[in-house]
Formats: structure tokens, C-alpha cells, sequence
């Protein structure tokens, strides 16, 4: 056994050749707040990656004819000045393989799991031009979140971005989580990226992706509150690096940016130290591209270049509301949508709150399963209707009978796309008690037993309804026998539940 | 308006030196001399000189090698080096500056203003370490 071990390194050890190589090399003139201004590297290029002497790793942002400024993505107390800084000639890397899946790993793409290294396939780079446009296709399949409102009123496609924004406390990771623990057995890998989390924040997410059994298809990406804004800002570049690689693959991944308000932020900050002009709320004049070069890499490819694609799920937090702020409103035009989270809706009961009114995915229907686009089409009106007829609602009596009998509806609709944390719904259950209620069998159901009737219903139709089930899987839209049969379904079981 | 570098302010006092001798040449020191105090650069003089050096090394074929090994070099080989740097970078003089470091191990570490070629032991060492680890 050792004399194998002693022949094989042996063997590596005549392998290996060592090329002259010129190296530039440059000398740290000062170190301040997780930046470094370095003489010399005459070649260096933007982007570049360099290496500090004590190993640490660093990137070139600023060049200027005197001095290089370099971000240091780690820890940069022990860097004096004077240190050699060498470059290599290389855009930074992140390890990637089939290997991270089910790990954490920092901005770097090191594990910070304590379940030691992975064995990594290849490096990709994190800085990539995103995909032409021959290698992309239209967006045409769904992104199944298992939240009832988002799949039924903003359904979101595989290669779609969509933001989601709102206020502190209205429930952004909530959906973004819920929709990495419904892509069980849907054929996707999740990214999660934390950007700037506190990390007791993070811990709870990941116990409870571990809980749900997600962590066998998701990669946590974390750059935490604690580590320097170099690293929250390269975050997302690693992880959207690691989506790549599958979608490479040919496989669906699924990548969550939480939130790019703070990398924003940590951009700023770093460009600020750089001495870079500040624009608007102090944001340098390149924050649009910083985002729109990040999200652009999320797209679906077509059969030719594998198939794969990239749903981004990126979220942004307002200040009081406020979408109309530098850069929400940035974001709103490169995403494809957004789905937007009010605090007033939260604390009235409505979760997740989202607006719908505000809410939009330009994809829309292209993405939906046929018997979906079905019963979702009658709720967006109705919904719409109730929006306008709401404020009116407290005048009751006064109303016309139609006014009224679509206020109740409305009502019911909205307690209907209710749903608590973590319990996504199959998007075929969904589709039944969406027939059930736009087809008017929940109109003389008590709005606060629709939840009871929702929960009631789904379990009985599916022991009994089995052919229009069938129907979904299969043709993923149901025929006249199959609608007859839930249609049966649904009468018998309103005649037991309102016994 | 963009802020003068020191490359700048060296080449222009390069330019406005160069060719000029005795009471001329002395005019124009005292001239660059008050620039730099109207401009309160005389603090900053020496990264001026500095870059005012490169720009005359530049012109006049001139580098300067810093060469680190374990013992001083052999004065055959100094020469030997000197050559091939000279035909390498294309210059008329070559300076060789060395420098004594153990940690080195053999073999011997070149630098040129900022590209550097090292040949040490402890260079391989560090990169036999690499591949082994990464195979």
C-alpha cells in the first residue's frame, strides 16, 4: 500500500515541469478598510486577480497611472505596506462541481460548513459575458414556487427574472424560500446567495432547507454582514459562476440574490474608498450595469447549446414603500417582473402580502401549464374588479346585487391565495381550488371557512378524482370527462362540508 | 481639471533640463524649484525624483536589476547575466544590484523595475507544493 502511494507520488513528481515564467509584480503603497493601493503591476488588467504575499487574494478595480487600487477579498490586517502584490494573468475563479451541491460556501467558493473541501470539477470564472442571443430560447416553462398567488397571478418562467421587493418584515425570503423547498422532484438546482445576512439569519435558513429536505439540490452562497463589502460584492458573481455550471449542464437552476439593495450598497462603499465619482444617493455611475451585467446571465438555452437555464429570483428592500428610489427603480426595468410585498397587506392578515395590482411578470401565460392559464384568466379579472370595487365595500347594502356578489367573490379570492410560510401547494391541488372558487362553488362558502374548504376539498379530490388528476400530469390540461368528474367531486363534497 | 501625477510634473522637468548646461541649467533648477513650492509638492519631491530617475534610466538605456540568491555571485556569472539582460531588455547599461537572502534556498530571484523572473529553489518548491495538492 505505501510503496503505491511513494510510486504514484513519485511518478507526479517527474511530471512535473516548472516553466520560466516573467511574473509582474507590484509593492503595497497603503492599506485601508478592505482596499490596497499597490505600485508596479504595470500589465495588470482590469478585473484581474493578484495575490497578496501572505496568500490572500485580491482583484484590480481601479487603474491609474501610478498605483493599481485592489479590493481584498479577505482578511487585509496582516497585508503592511510594502508587501509584493503579484499578479497572475487570471480573471477571478470559483471552484464548481457536482460536489458543492448541498453546501455552503463563502464568496470565494471555499466551504465555511465545516464538512471540509469538495472535490471541484473546474474553476469558472465569475466575471462571464452572459449568453448571445443564438443560444437562447423563449421562456415557455414554468417555475412551479408552490405559492398559490405568484403560480396562478404572476406565474414565473425557467429562465425568467423575477424580482421580488418590499419592505423590511414583508416576507421576501419567505417566498424565495418556500419556492427552493417546492423544486423537490421538479428537476431544478437552487442557489441561495446571502448577501450581507446576518448569519443567525442564514443558520435558520439553511436548518430549515435541511428540514425540508433542500439541501440535496441547493448551494448556499454566504458574503455576511461581518465580512469586508468586497466579498458581499462578488457574492452573487460566484454563485450565478456555480449556476452556470449546471446550466452548462443542461440542467434548470433556480439562483436567489438576497438582497441586491445591499450590494448595492457594498458596491458603493468600495467605490467610494476607490475615490470613484459618486452619482445619486452616492451610488457610482456603473450600479446600473453592476446589476443589469448580473441578471442578464440568467436566461434559457436552447436545445442546441443544452437546454439549461437560469430563473433569477433576485430581491430588492424599499424603504417606507418607496419603489421609485435609485435602485429599485433600476432593477424593476432589467428584471422581468416583480412581486410586490406590502407591510399594510402583512399586517392585515394577507400573506404572503403580496400587491397584485403591482405585481407583474411580463413572461405571464407563456409560462403556465394550459389548465393553469384556464382557471388563472377569470381570477386576474375578478381580482382586478375587486381592486376597483373594494373601497366600496363598506357601503354593503347599498350596492346593486352584481357589485356585490363580486365584492364577495373578491373576498373570497383573496382568503383563498392566503397561505402560510413553508407550505407550498402542487400547482395541481392549486388548480382545483382555483376551479372551485372561479367557478362560483365558494361563493356561498363563509369567507373564514374557505381555508377549512380549500384544505377539505384538495384532500378529497385527490382519493376521488383521480382521471382529472391523471388529465394534469399527463396532458397538463383536463378534458370534458375529467372536468365532469371534478365537477362531481367538488358538489359532493361542498353537500358534506356544509353539513 | 485632472490632477498632475508625478510622471507628469518629472517628464515636464525632464523636458525643460534636458540639453541645457551651467547658467541655463541653473535658471531652470531654481524655476522647478519654486514650481514645486508654489504647487506644495516639495514634500511629495522625492516620488518626483523617483519617477524623474525612471524617465532618465528610460532614456538613456539604463536598468537597474535587482538580483536576490543565497551567496554573492560569482563575477563571471554577474557578467554572464548582465549580458543576457542587456540584449533581453535592449539596454546600454546594466546595473546589478544583489541582495543576500537564506530563504531563498538556491538559485537566484531577477527583478526588473516590476517584472520578475524567479528561479529559486524555494519558487519550484512552492509550485511542486501546487501541483501536487491540486492532482
Amino acid at each position: 500500500m505505501s510503496n503505491t502511494i511513494v510510486e504514484n507520488l513519485k511518478r507526479e513528481i517527474e511530471n512535473f515541469t516548472s516553466k520560466l515564467q516573467v511574473e509582474k509584480v507590484g509593492a503595497v503603497l497603503e492599506v485601508f478598510d478592505g482596499i490596497a493601493k499597490v505600485s508596479g503591476l504595470s500589465d495588470v488588467k482590469s478585473s484581474e486577480m493578484v495575490t497578496f504575499a501572505n496568500g490572500e487574494v485580491g482583484v484590480a478595480l481601479n487603474l491609474e497611472e501610478d498605483a493599481v487600487g485592489v479590493i481584498i477579498l479577505g482578511d487585509y490586517s496582516k497585508i503592511k505596506e510594502g508587501d509584493e502584490v503579484k499578479a497572475t494573468g487570471k480573471i477571478l475563479e470559483v471552484p464548481v462541481g457536482d460536489a458543492i451541491i448541498g453546501r455552503v460556501v463563502n464568496a470565494n467558493g471555499v466551504p465555511i460548513d465545516g464538512k471540509g473541501g469538495f472535490k471541484s470539477d473546474k474553476t469558472y470564472p465569475i466575471e462571464r459575458v452572459a449568453s448571445g442571443v443564438v443560444t437562447r430560447q423563449s421562456v415557455d416553462q414554468p417555475v412551479s414556487t408552490g405559492i398559490k398567488v405568484i403560480d396562478a397571478i404572476i406565474p414565473v418562467g425557467r429562465g425568467q427574472r423575477e424580482l421580488i421587493i418590499g419592505d423590511r418584515q414583508t416576507g421576501k425570503t419567505a417566498i424565495a424560500i418556500d419556492a427552493i423547498l417546492n423544486q423537490k422532484g421538479q428537476n431544478m438546482i437552487c442557489v441561495y446567495v446571502s448577501i450581507g445576512q446576518k448569519d443567525s439569519k442564514l443558520r435558520k435558513i439553511q436548518a430549515r432547507l435541511e428540514e425540508g429536505g433542500a439541501m440535496a439540490y441547493t448551494v448556499i452562497v454566504s458574503a455576511g454582514a461581518s465580512e469586508a463589502a468586497a466579498l458581499s460584492y462578488i457574492a452573487p458573481y460566484t454563485g450565478v459562476s456555480i449556476a452556470e455550471y449546471f446550466m452548462d449542464q443542461g440542467k434548470d437552476v433556480l439562483i436567489i440574490y438576497d438582497d441586491l439593495s445591499k450590494h448595492a450598497v457594498a458596491y458603493r462603499e468600495i467605490s467610494l474608498l476607490l475615490r470613484r465619482p459618486p452619482g445619486r444617493e452616492a451610488y457610482p455611475g456603473d450600479v446600473f450595469y453592476l446589476h443589469s451585467r448580473l441578471l442578464e446571465r440568467a436566461c434559457r438555452k436552447n436545445k442546441e447549446y443544452g437546454g439549461g437555464s437560469i430563473t433569477a429570483f433576485p430581491i430588492i428592500e424599499t424603504q417606507a414603500g418607496d419603489i421609485s428610489a435609485y435602485i429599485p427603480t433600476n432593477v424593476i426595468s432589467i428584471t422581468d417582473g416583480q412581486i410586490f410585498l406590502e407591510t399594510d397587506l402583512f399586517y392585515k392578515g394577507i400573506r404572503p402580502a403580496v400587491n397584485v395590482g403591482s405585481s407583474v411578470s411580463r413572461v405571464g401565460g407563456n409560462a403556465q401549464i394550459k389548465a393553469m392559464k384556464k382557471v388563472a384568466g377569470p381570477l386576474k379579472l375578478e381580482m382586478a374588479q375587486y381592486r376597483e370595487l373594494e373601497a366600496f365595500a363598506q357601503f354593503g347594502s347599498d350596492l346593486d346585487d352584481a357589485t356585490k356578489r363580486q365584492i364577495e367573490r373578491g373576498k373570497r379570492s383573496v382568503e383563498l391565495l392566503k397561505q402560510l410560510q413553508y407550505s407550498p401547494v402542487k400547482v395541481e391541488n392549486q388548480i382545483v381550488a382555483l376551479y372551485a372558487l372561479v367557478k362560483g362553488y365558494m361563493d356561498d362558502v363563509e369567507v373564514n371557512k374557505i381555508k377549512d374548504f380549500e384544505a377539505g376539498l384538495v384532500e378529497y379530490a385527490e382519493r376521488n378524482a383521480k382521471t382529472f388528476y391523471k388529465e394534469l400530469m399527463t396532458d397538463k390540461m383536463w378534458s370534458d370527462k375529467g372536468e365532469e368528474e371534478l365537477k362531481k367531486v367538488i358538489a359532493d363534497f361542498k353537500t358534506s362540508f356544509v353539513k | 481639471m485632472a490632477k498632475n501625477s508625478y510622471n507628469d510634473i518629472a517628464e515636464a522637468i525632464y523636458l525643460s533640463t534636458h540639453g541645457k548646461s551651467g547658467a541655463m541649467l541653473s535658471e531652470s533648477l531654481n524655476d522647478i524649484v519654486n514650481f514645486l513650492n508654489r504647487k506644495r509638492l516639495l514634500s511629495k519631491s522625492k516620488y518626483v525624483l523617483e519617477a524623474l530617475n525612471k524617465i532618465v534610466d528610460r532614456t538613456e538605456g539604463r536598468i537597474k536589476v535587482k538580483v536576490k540568491t543565497v551567496k554573492n555571485l560569482h563575477p563571471e556569472a554577474k557578467q554572464e547575466l548582465s549580458h543576457i539582460l542587456q540584449n533581453k531588455y535592449n539596454a546600454k547599461h546594466v546595473e546589478i544590484v544583489e541582495e543576500l537572502d537564506e530563504k531563498v534556498i538556491g538559485g537566484m530571484r531577477i527583478q526588473v523595475d516590476d517584472e520578475v523572473m524567479d528561479l529559486t529553489l524555494k519558487n519550484k518548491i512552492g509550485r511542486l507544493q501546487e501541483y501536487l495538492t491540486n492532482a
